[in-house]
């Protein structure tokens, strides 16, 4: 077991070529975030002397090779790297450091380590430095001093918290967020947004200006106002001289718990799609290596992605890739038109080397093509998953799935609608799949009725195992499968006032967000745009007026929808002691940004809808998104599913 | 006045100057009969007996030892009671504190004042006893018995980390460290002279330097960790690059091991045998200084204290400013400044003259005189100095006084820190390095609280640290009742904003005031600060409310742990339940860690279904049927305690039946069924060929028809019984159509099955559904009978036989012109 944790995973972990290339084009230069987090890491590998052999998080390896490729790892000493697992480490370096969450799991297996080795060897043969992400815990501590290993090793901290995956996009990347926060009511995870924020604000000055929606959210404003006034504690002169931003003019927190129903839904753009099939994991896919190798015979066209495990590769997506970043936000219907444009031009780039003749004119070309090729790769990997996606979304299954859940969004749904759940469950599809058709039913209609709630409640026990009476339980407590108690159709309401359906979309040239789910607008999104773009949904004023946020009316014109919705809303000025209370002046000509923080995390799609508000703008704003983790449906509602061992390893 | 220059020596092309700093206000001390440790930036001395040196018996001398520490001007701070072992070592830290390490590897670290905090280095010190510590600002290496090394790299969290192995097999000629900050791998190097060469040692390998000229008796590191200097057995004095790449200079002294051997500043080495002071210049050339006492070297980033019986001298290169100014003869443009000063005092119009002569070069003139002023020790030439440059000023038109007023700052300063009460003889260059912040820290260490605040009021810093650490000595010291000291202390840090008051609180606290513990800890502005201390006060629910305030989910952690340690469980509980906040974060601890407590806990609570669902969990964990049927009864028995939830009730007998039923089946098929659920249960039965079994559990468990249905038909295609499928459809009336069975078919590929079913759908889906089994004639007819345009086209466009197609055509062409 453990040979074959040694031997894979220094490979496979990160990738060859430089990360974060990408980064640092915008005005706020998130690229020294990141050259933050790679020079303390540098120093957390440099507080042990000599070599060394690395053991990482298995989910921070994805966030790690976001920060630093392995020869910077390699550079300061580290010979091997392991991922973090139960079972005895067999190691040849004699100095060890662990990069872990703070997590009980992970110090059950360093203590089991630690206790191995001493079991072999004498002790002292191995020194063992273990660094916290994003910092150490009582809970932690208390497990390693009871299993007697707390002397041996020397702790730290590393504080990596948010995690530039774009130059618009950070994340937390804290994979449970959603299940800790609002199943168990563990609100840990806001805590490290508020000290994440407080970073940012550090780097960037005081946000002016903090709207948001949602109970969780306003848990995260108040705690980053606290903050703020206990730094005074800290340091004084800090705290007074904070500047307000010059770039960012608000912070907009949208809480998960508002909208669960956008994530439910099937994403539709380029990106999304991906995700919904392959699952991008800090920002890499995993793909068939047909997909990404040199031939294009992509496996004989059954959409069963990701059948054969182990021998995938992993693809990076993000930014670097240009063609990427044309296609990632655009509804799939025009992906296979662009990628075609793009094929054809390519092309003709290539033609054009018959026309040089001179000797200038071929070096120019010769200059190109290393362009072209790279070009080329990207089209040919973009082909080949599109190709994958279109397999996928042409089967009877998902256009149905697609179907019914349109229909139920658009509140249009019949009886055809949970009679086909019920089939979808006596056909045993995939248990995530039906509860995430069922919990969206559930959320737009107040509730099943009692009824219907308690036929599905026992058609997926019987059909599913008896261990999802407590699955079902966590979804009740999560009202997001219910008994209808009122029969007011609040969900309705939303719709009609935030104008959530949109029955005209045009995918090619779209003029609304709702682009994104073919005819939906994500209403935490919509909600965004309550903010920036006053009076153009409430439809009581002109476009002219786009005054923003710090000048603006934050949610006014808007307050009988937001009442509609679960949780608090608030609108909060932060000052300065002695300036005025908002910054007037911006930086000749940049945009303003506002900085989206969805606690809880957000899909794909949300991404690219707020991505198309920036460009509705017309460079007047920009928006610069947080998050806690990226999920979809499936990610969301697999967190939720009650797992058992399989101890017979029966075959269905 | 006695001339600047009076006290200057030249040494080859620069001069030294010994300036008397202090006259020692201790009596009688003989320094050659105690070890000494001397903490730099002008820091405090630690005196104890050295017991390897006889020592007259005199009266009324305590029979137990003590450490004295004194201050530079040599006023008693405080005398240390020692009852301990031998003291093999002592040292200073960067936050002055003293560190003694004994012969058993025990580690002492006193304060200023005397108190102490201790650590051992380990089980190979006790066993084999430290011969040997060397000391840097923030750590050390002890040498023990069997010649290993073992270093202390942070006091903060003292850990004893073992070097590689020397492989000597007696002591070192001589040893030294090479502090962390000035190594290539910042990790501490030690320096061993061993036979004619030097190892060094780091915490991975002992290094064989391969050198020729030892034996060294004597090494020293030069403050800035370039240099390394090396007293060899034979006299001579070698410099070289710490690297020991580059060899620099090498003096035959011809004497013998000198008692200390230290670097003054970055450029020449200093000897001390008895009675001679020798100062070595890196180009060759010495100076001597005599005395007729011991004396005692310390050494400074930028000279050398020299702590005699009588003074406390300070002996240094003298900066090129000054000499510049002072040199004799010296036509700088400084020194023509400083002349003109003179000359326009005397009324003497020769200033004009002067000032005329540098008009260029004035404006550096003025700065060297404010650098200058700034490396005086005599309160006559700084301020002689200051009026040169101010005088210069007068003839520039532009000029940024900043430099002059920070100057002017910083030397009131440091007169009032060299003040002969204080004793601290802080040089300029010192104070730059050791931050004006350091330096209050240590003034409050010495309890100089009003001097403190005074340079903190001057300097425009933060004066909480001081009040803080005031107020914990005014709770530690005073004998007024609480109230009196409570306002006190609030009345003096009243006006200031965000001071943290949980500092003091946990003072008053361990004072025992407890009371007054509480009156200052309402202060503390951070909810979070308050936890600790309120922990310790037994404040249990106080601390627990305020940990939760903080939001700090771990700090509410830590205090849950440590409650649930100390107190009965009926009583945490009680502490618990009415905090939301602390029961989730408690319930997601226990799920992890500690299952038990999490039933006591949801049992306590009356949360019998969440009770109940534990154990139903547990049971999946059971690899025997029978103990996974007894942990699901007892789910079953809390959940009809419970009573309100009868729907999961019911379903939780339905899971005992089911476990009772598959236990029946394996013992009868020797198959396994227990994990699987009930529908997966009659599909494996329908692959198993045991239908009858199959509709039997259908019964049993009233399994809708629809759903019977789909598991029959989905486990029949899976093994490819195409005649069961048959029979099934015929059956009776199938009750979810017959779509299924043609989509089950294609699926599997049976194209032909498929076909069979698909006259039985409606009518509207036929067409569609043969266009699927490729099936085109069918489909056309079919669209065509349905009078369905676009499926017509679909199927042209696909279908492959021209024939066909042209059927298709004529259907379109009909249909068209029907309309």
């Amino acid at each position: 077991m453990s040979s074959s944790t040694a031997a894979a995973v220094a490979a496979a972990s990160t990738p060859a070529q430089p990360t974060g290339a990408h980064l640092g084009h915008t005005s706020l230069n998130i690229d020294s975030l990141r050259d933050l987090a790679r020079k303390e890491l540098v120093n957390v590998l440099d507080s042990v002397q000599g070599k060394k052999g690395l053991i990482l998080d298995p989910n921070l390896s994805g966030p790690l090779s976001l920060i630093a490729e392995f020869a910077l790892l390699k550079d300061h000493g580290v010979e091997k790297i392991y991922h973090l697992q139960p079972g005895p480490l067999e190691t040849d370096c004699k100095n060890l450091i662990y990069i872990c969450r703070p997590q009980v799991n992970y110090m059950k297996y360093i203590a089991e380590h630690i206790h191995t080795h001493t079991r072999v060897a004498r002790s002292g043969a191995y020194t063992y430095s273990l660094f916290f992400v994003p910092r150490r815990t009582a809970l932690c501590e208390k497990y390693l001093e009871d299993a007697g290993v707390f002397g041996e090793i020397t702790k730290g901290e590393y504080h990596l918290d948010l995690i530039p995956l774009e130059d618009d996009v950070l994340s937390l990347e804290w994979d449970s967020t959603f299940k800790e926060l609002y199943l168990e009511q563990d609100t840990t995870s806001i805590y490290y947004a508020a000290k994440a924020l407080m970073r940012l604000q550090g780097i960037y000055g005081l946000f002016p200006r903090i709207l948001g929606k949602g109970d969780y959210s306003k848990a995260l404003c108040d705690m980053m106002l606290r903050m703020r006034r206990e730094m005074a504690v800290d340091d004084l002169d800090a705290s007074q001289t904070m500047q307000l931003s010059q770039n960012i003019d608000s912070l907009i927190i949208i809480d998960r718990s508002v909208d669960m129903v956008t994530p439910l839904c099937t994403q539709l753009t380029y990106e999304g799609l991906i995700d919904e099939i392959f699952h991008i994991k800090n920002s890499f896919v995993e793909v068939d290596p047909s997909l990404v190798g040199t031939g294009t015979n992509a496996a004989g066209g059954s959409a069963s992605a990701g059948a054969a495990p182990g021998k995938n590769k992993k693809v990076p997506l993000n930014g670097g890739d240009k063609l990427f970043g044309e296609l990632r936000d655009l509804n799939f219907a025009v992906v296979g038109g662009l990628l075609n444009k793009v094929a054809k031009r390519i092309n003709a780039d290539y033609e054009e080397r018959h026309n040089a003749k001179t000797v200038p004119q071929i070096r120019q070309f010769i200059v190109k093509m290393g362009g072209l090729a790279a070009e080329h790769q990207s089209l040919r990997l973009h082909t080949a998953l599109a190709e994958e996606i279109m397999n996928y979304t042409m089967t009877d299954d998902f256009n149905r799935i697609l179907e019914v859940q349109q229909n139920i969004v658009a509140g249009i749904a019949t009886n055809k609608e949970p009679e086909y759940i019920e089939e979808m469950i006596n056909k045993q599809a995939p248990l995530t799949q039906v509860l995430r058709l069922l919990c969206l039913y559930s959320l737009v209609n107040n509730g099943l009725k009692a009824k219907q709630f308690e036929f599905f409640k026992k058609e997926i026990l019987e059909t599913y195992g008896f261990e999802h009476i407590i699955t079902l339980e966590s979804l009740r407590k999560l009202g997001m499968l219910t008994k209808q108690v009122n029969t007011k159709n609040t969900y309705g309401l939303v719709r009609r006032s935030l104008s959530l359906i949109v029955d005209e979309v045009n995918e090619h040239a779209p003029n609304d967000i709702s682009y994104v789910y073919s005819g939906y607008a994500p209403l935490s999104v919509r909600l965004v745009q309550c903010v920036v773009q006053r009076g153009q949904e409430g439809g009581k004023q002109g476009p002219g007026n786009r005054g923003g946020i710090a000048g603006g009316n934050g949610w006014r014109g808007f307050e009988d929808v937001l009442r509609m919705l679960p949780g608090r809303t608030f609108d909060e000025t932060q000052r300065v002691e002695d300036g005025q209370p908002r910054s007037s002046k911006r930086m000749n000509g940049q945009p303003r940004i506002s900085l989206v923080f969805f606690l809880g995390g957000c899909t794909f799609t949300e991404i690219s809808a707020t991505r198309f508000l920036a460009s509705q703008e017309g460079g007047q704003r920009d928006f610069v998104i947080c998050t806690t983790q990226i999920l979809n449906g499936n990610t969301l509602v697999d967190s939720i599913v009650q797992k058992v061992p399989d101890l017979h390893a029966a075959s269905t | 006045m006695a001339p600047p220059t009076a006290d200057w020596l030249a040494l080859h092309d620069r001069f030294y100057r010994k300036q008397e700093i202090y006259t020692m206000l201790w009596k009688q001390v003989d320094l050659s009969k105690y070890m000494i440790a001397a903490a730099p930036f002008g820091g405090p001395l630690a005196l104890v007996r050295d017991d390897r040196k006889v020592i007259l018996v005199q009266k009324q001398q305590p029979v137990k030892p003590s450490i004295y520490l004194y201050t530079s001007s040599g006023k008693l701070l405080e005398p240390i009671q020692w009852d301990k072992g031998r003291i093999v070592g002592m040292g200073w830290t960067e936050t002055e504190h003293l560190v003694c390490v004994l012969e058993d590897g025990t580690v002492r670290m006193y304060n200023i004042l005397g108190e102490y905090t201790q650590f051992s280095i380990g089980k190979e010190a006790k066993d084999n006893r430290v011969i040997d510590v060397q000391f840097w600002d923030t750590g050390l290496v002890a040498l023990t018995g069997s010649f290993q090394l073992i270093a202390v790299t942070n006091f903060e969290e003292p850990r004893p980390l073992p070097l590689a192995d020397p492989g000597i097999n007696e002591p070192p000629h001589s040893w030294t460290v090479i502090p962390p900050k000035f190594t290539l791998s910042r990790h501490v190097e030690v320096l061993l002279a061993v036979n004619s060469t030097v190892l060094v040692v780091d915490a991975t390998e002992a290094r064989d330097e391969r050198l020729q000229k030892g034996p060294f008796t004597k090494m020293s590191v030069s403050p800035d960790g370039k240099f390394l200097a090396l007293f060899t057995s034979a006299g001579n004095l070698w410099v070289v690059s710490t690297d020991f790449q580059k060899s620099l200079s090498e003096y035959e002294t011809g004497s013998s091991v000198p008692q200390q051997l230290v670097w003054c500043g970055t450029d020449s080495v200093v000897l001390y045998w008895d009675k001679l002071v020798l100062v070595l210049g890196p180009f060759g050339g010495y100076n001597e200084y005599p005395y007729d006492e011991s004396i005692f070297l310390v050494p400074e980033i930028d000279g050398i204290r020299i702590i005699s019986r009588e003074k406390c001298e300070f002996l240094q290169k003298v900066p090129d400013v000054t000499v510049d100014i002072f040199g004799i003869g010296s036509t700088a443009p400084a020194a023509m400044l400083y002349d003109a000063l003179d000359h326009f005092e005397k009324k003497s119009p020769k200033a004009d003259e002067n000032i005329r002569s540098i008009r260029m070069e004035l404006p550096e003139a003025v700065e060297a005189c404010i650098e200058a002023a700034g490396h005086e020790n005599s309160h006559q030439l700084q301020r002689l100095l200051l009026k040169a440059a101010s005088f210069g000023k007068c003839f520039l038109e532009i000029h940024n006084a900043d430099s002059f007023v920070e100057m002017c700052k910083v030397l009131r300063v440091l007169n009032a820190v060299r003040y002969y009460e204080i004793g601290i003889p802080l040089t300029y260059a010192q104070y730059q390095r050791l931050t004006p912040e350091a330096l209050i820290d240590r003034l409050i260490s010495r309890h100089q609280y009003l001097l403190a605040i005074r340079i903190c009021e001057y300097l425009k810093m933060r004066t909480d640290r001081i009040l803080i650490h005031w107020a914990c000595s005014k709770i530690k010291k005073s004998n007024d009742d609480e109230d009196t000291i409570c306002r006190m202390v609030v009345e003096k840090l009243a006006n200031k904003p965000g001071l943290s008051y949980s500092e003091i609180a946990m003072t008053a606290h361990k004072a025992g005031q407890s009371k007054l513990a509480t009156m200052l800890l309402d202060y503390e502005p951070r909810a979070g600060d308050q936890v600790p201390l309120l922990m310790s006060m037994q404040e249990d629910e106080m601390a627990l409310t305020k940990a939760i305030e903080s939001g700090d989910t771990d700090l509410v952690y830590h205090v849950l742990l440590d409650l649930k340690r100390k107190l009965p469980i009926g009583e945490f509980f009680r502490l618990v339940n009415n905090k939301p906040q602390a029961c989730n974060l408690l319930e997601s601890y226990c799920k992890e860690q500690d299952p038990e407590l999490l039933k006591n806990f949801y049992y306590q609570d009356d949360r019998l279904a969440d009770s109940g669902n534990l154990s139903l969990l547990e049971s999946f964990h059971q690899r025997d049927v029978v103990d996974r049927i007894n942990k699901v009864k007892v789910a079953l028995k809390l959940y009809q305690e419970d009573k309100n939830h009868p729907f999961e009730e019911k379903a939780i007998e339905e899971n005992i039946r089911l476990l009772q039923t598959q236990a029946q089946l394996e013992k009868d098929f020797s198959e396994t069924f227990t994990g699987l659920s009930i529908s997966s249960t009659v599909y494996k039965l329908i692959i198993i060929n045991q239908s009858k079994r199959a509709e039997k559990i259908r019964s049993d468990f009233k399994m809708p028809d629809k759903r019977f249905w789909w598991i029959r038909l989905r486990a029949l295609v899976e093994i490819g019984d195409w005649d069961g499928v048959a029979t099934l459809a015929k059956s009776k009336k199938s009750p979810i159509g017959y779509e299924p069975f043609v989509e089950e078919c294609v699926k599997a590929k049976q194209f032909r099955e498929a076909a069979k079913y698909i006259l039985k759908c409606d009518a509207h889906l036929r067409a569609g559904l043969f266009l699927k089994i490729e099936a085109f004639q069918e489909a056309g007819e079919q669209a065509f009978l349905q009078k369905d345009m676009d499926t017509l086209r679909e199927i042209r466009d696909k279908c492959p036989n021209a024939l066909i197609q042209g059927q298709i055509d004529a259907y379109i062409s009909q249909l068209a012109s029907a309309r």
